[in-house]
């Protein structure tokens, strides 16, 4: 946030920016939009075209674009999001007017799979012997979060869940299921208290 | 705290704000904890004998917030975020990542909302500034708070309370009592013995 906002060589491919640097070729950020914090693409892996895309007046402040080879994300227009970590291996769907508080974590995917047996043959594939050993295929469920949802700090969004328009995430939610539009929710499990007024 | 705003061990090239008081007797680990300091009040920020704070600590003090350390109370990287005050009792324990917020800094109306949100791309630097009812938090003397848990606005901690880890606090915690789970929920209250402060 007290970083300055200016792009010394320019912007690639967008009229965003990010303060420290050049964002990767696929990256497209919008105009007035501003990206902070030097680990913001620092485990950005994706090779698919337009892997990132960020709408207009968007402000992401420590935001951890932390895409697989093939994940895609996009952020609508005036999004608000403070160290947010966003986990995408295969596809998240974020409207506009989204705010995100700090430190909360959104995944598409649950990285290893469920059976024992095939924990371990990911783990011998993932270690430094791997030598290339493909891993077991993983869970991925896209995860759609819709315009004008409020999500507090220390929040976890899972794989897999569709968070209706106007919906308030309370800080410290744990959220494992789709949450219909306008509703108020906390916990672990998350659980519906309420309605949008 | 001499008139040097500036501490020898720091990493971050920072300053300690103006309007922070400073004990004699307390620890800073970092200036990095004022990065998004901002307020107007005169003692902003005020750490009382033997307070510290360390790393990870976030000073997120809106121009009307004030935040008060007790004597030794001890911080070791909460979120602090606060528009009204937040007051932190004698002996207190707060754990990392935890957070305590004294306002949700945006209405919680969607449409009101967006107003807002348009408006913050032609500041500089781009704070949240919407005029939104903050309610103090108060954590009394001696009370323990795990990691990663969260106090939401209005909330009291009693005396000598404990908040476990990962909870989430939305209402107000008596004395003497354990509270855990999220949404937080007593698990028990400390006995007679327990209570006893000469051990």
């Amino acid at each position: 946030m007290n970083e300055t906002e200016s792009n010394p060589q320019g912007s690639t491919a967008a009229a965003g920016n990010w303060s420290n640097g050049i964002p990767p070729a696929n990256v497209k950020l919008g105009r007035s939009t501003l990206l902070t914090g030097e680990l913001a693409f620092k485990r950005f892996h994706s090779i698919e075209p337009d892997a990132l895309v960020i709408g207009h007046g968007c402000t992401m402040d420590d935001v951890h674009f932390d895409l697989g080879k093939n994940g895609r994300l996009s952020v609508g227009d005036f999004c608000y999001f403070t160290y947010a970590v966003l986990l995408c291996e295969l596809e998240i769907r974020i409207g506009n007017y989204v705010v995100i508080g700090w430190n909360t974590t959104i995944t598409d995917t649950d990285f290893h799979p469920v059976a024992p047996a095939e924990r371990i043959a990911d783990a011998l594939a993932c270690s430094p012997l791997g030598k290339g050993r493909a891993r077991p295929s993983v869970l991925k469920r896209p995860v759609i979060i819709e315009d004008d949802v409020w999500i507090g700090p220390n929040a976890t969004i899972l794989k897999g869940v569709r968070i209706g328009t106007g919906s308030w995430i309370e800080a410290g939610s744990v959220v494992t299921r789709d949450v219909p539009p306008r509703s108020r929710i906390m916990g672990n499990p998350a659980q519906t208290i309420g309605e949008v007024a | 705290m001499t008139s040097v705003r500036t501490l020898d061990w720091d990493w971050h090239p920072g300053t300690i704000p103006e309007n922070v008081i400073v004990h004699d007797t307390a620890y800073v680990e970092s200036t990095f904890s004022f990065n998004l300091y901002r307020s107007q009040q005169p003692g902003g920020v005020q750490y009382g004998r033997g307070a510290s704070t360390y790393l990870g600590t976030m000073f997120d003090v809106g121009p009307h917030g004030r935040v008060k350390l007790g004597e030794f109370a001890l911080v070791h990287g909460a979120r602090i975020i606060c528009d009204a005050e937040i007051s932190i009792g004698d002996y207190a324990l707060i754990s990392w990542n935890v957070v305590l917020m004294d306002t949700y800094r945006l209405p919680a109306n969607p449409r009101e909302r967006r107003k807002e949100l348009e408006l913050v791309p032609a500041r500089r630097p781009r704070f949240l500034t919407a005029d939104v009812h903050a309610r103090p938090i108060r954590i009394e003397r001696n009370v323990w708070i795990g990691f990663d848990a969260c106090i939401l606005p209005g909330v009291t901690i009693g005396e000598g309370s404990i908040v476990g880890a990962k909870s989430v606090v939305i209402e107000s915690v008596p004395p003497f009592t354990i509270v855990g789970g999220n949404p937080a929920r007593v698990i028990r209250e400390l006995d007679r013995e327990e209570r006893k402060l000469d051990g």
